[in-house]
């Protein structure tokens, strides 16, 4: 009789009769032990694909800019690594280079790179290692974080200086709805279900 | 009390990458056959490991607190920001934004360090009680977590804009430094920390 251990609390549960539509919980600790696994594997590459061009217009584009005292200055996502780099903060530069442009970048990337060879029933070279990789890097990927923190620098602002929001700023926004929702569809029980499914 | 069979009693382990669920009795380093990820009962010195990042954490969090985060520099004065000050720089603007930082700079990090301690002290005495709650207690600390990296954001883009020459000039404190360490101190705490160690007394 196949088993499912509870992620929390470690209780066993009979995993026999859950259907892959409905969501699981623990009748010990009520944490989520199964989610809906019944997704397509063409619906995450389209998002993937969607994320990489709001990815691309987030960064090509600036988030916002200023008008004060006649002079207009704009930043782009980059920058705000890029001003704490230049003032000597390398390791606090590096911590939002990583969370908020590496972090989605790598993220879309791993995922069409496995993605792709596994709806022809193929495996990209290195897939373990790189999905793995992906559940690392999405811990490490606060792209709604970030949203939020431009919306407290520009109040800040708004008593100072004129302030015009950016094409950028609202990719960003559809970004972090695109991510949200890919990672939801690429749990680990869902692309392992993929994987078994292309083995099949 | 009754015995309810969980994945230790029943030789079963959960692979931490991919979720599956691995019988591996006498195995001495067994790995995941499904993503050849390396396996373990209980996430390895899992409450030693919490507790000294935690120290950590609850160290930084007084500089982090103390030492201005920002400078701004304009024509007509020179200002150095703490997290605190900053907030309530932000009260004149619009309340709800400064009640935001308040409690995403502030109250989160503490409630955080405080948190993982209560829990890290009762999986350590293996304390029976009330571990549903103290269950919830750390998913819930889990999912804050990464808020508090909210006024790193916000000063980066304030430094990335203001940068007028000679009118304005903003400028990145110690403070932040020691407030972004503070943040990712607790998240990799919460990382380090193995919810299930909660239930094992039973």
């Amino acid at each position: 009789m196949p088993v499912v251990v509870c992620p929390s609390c470690d209780l066993a549960h009979r995993a026999s009769k859950a259907p892959v539509t409905a969501r699981t919980r623990c009748v010990r600790c009520h944490a989520l032990v199964q989610r809906r696994e019944n997704r397509h594997i063409d619906t995450a590459i389209a998002l993937a694909a969607t994320a990489l061009v709001l990815f691309f217009l987030s960064n090509a584009y600036p988030l916002v800019a200023i008008n004060y005292n006649g002079t207009t200055r704009a930043a782009t996502l980059l920058d705000a690594a890029e001003g704490l780099y230049a003032q000597g903060h390398a390791a606090l530069a590096w911590l939002v280079f990583i969370t908020t442009v590496l972090g989605p970048l790598l993220q879309i990337a791993i995922l069409l790179y496995v993605l792709i060879p596994l709806r022809r029933k193929r495996r990209a070279p290195g897939q373990n290692t790189a999905y793995r990789l992906l559940t690392q890097i999405r811990r490490w990927t606060f792209v709604e974080v970030f949203m939020l923190g431009c919306l407290v620098a520009l109040v800040r602002l708004s008593g100072y200086a004129e302030v015009v929001t950016g094409v950028s700023l609202w990719s960003c926004g559809l970004l972090m709805l695109a991510l949200a929702s890919l990672t939801v569809h690429t749990s680990p029980a869902q692309f392992w279900r993929w994987v078994d499914w292309s083995r099949a | 009390m009754s015995t309810q069979a969980t994945g230790k009693s029943l030789g079963l382990l959960l692979c931490q990458q991919c979720h599956a669920t691995v019988r591996a009795l006498g195995v001495k380093y067994p790995r995941c056959p499904r993503c050849h990820a390396h396996l373990f009962l209980r996430k390895p010195h899992s409450l030693g490991v919490t507790a000294a990042l935690l120290v950590c954490a609850a160290v930084l969090y007084v500089p982090a607190n103390l030492l201005p985060v920002m400078y701004t520099r304009s024509l007509l004065e020179d200002e150095r920001d703490t997290i605190m000050s900053g907030v309530l720089v932000l009260l004149h603007n619009s309340w709800p934004i400064a009640v935001l930082v308040f409690v995403a700079s502030i109250v989160v990090p503490l409630l955080k360090i405080l948190g993982l301690s209560v829990l890290v002290a009762s999986a350590w005495r293996r304390s029976p009680r009330q571990r549903a709650q103290r269950s919830q207690l750390f998913r819930m600390v889990e999912f804050i977590g990464r808020w508090s990296m909210l006024d790193v954001y916000a000063i980066s883009l304030l430094v990335a804009l203001v940068q007028i020459r000679t009118l304005a000039f903003v400028g990145v404190g110690w403070g932040a430094v020691c407030f972004a360490a503070v943040v990712v101190l607790t998240l990799f705490a919460a990382r380090t920390f193995d919810e299930r160690l909660l239930w094992d007394a039973t």
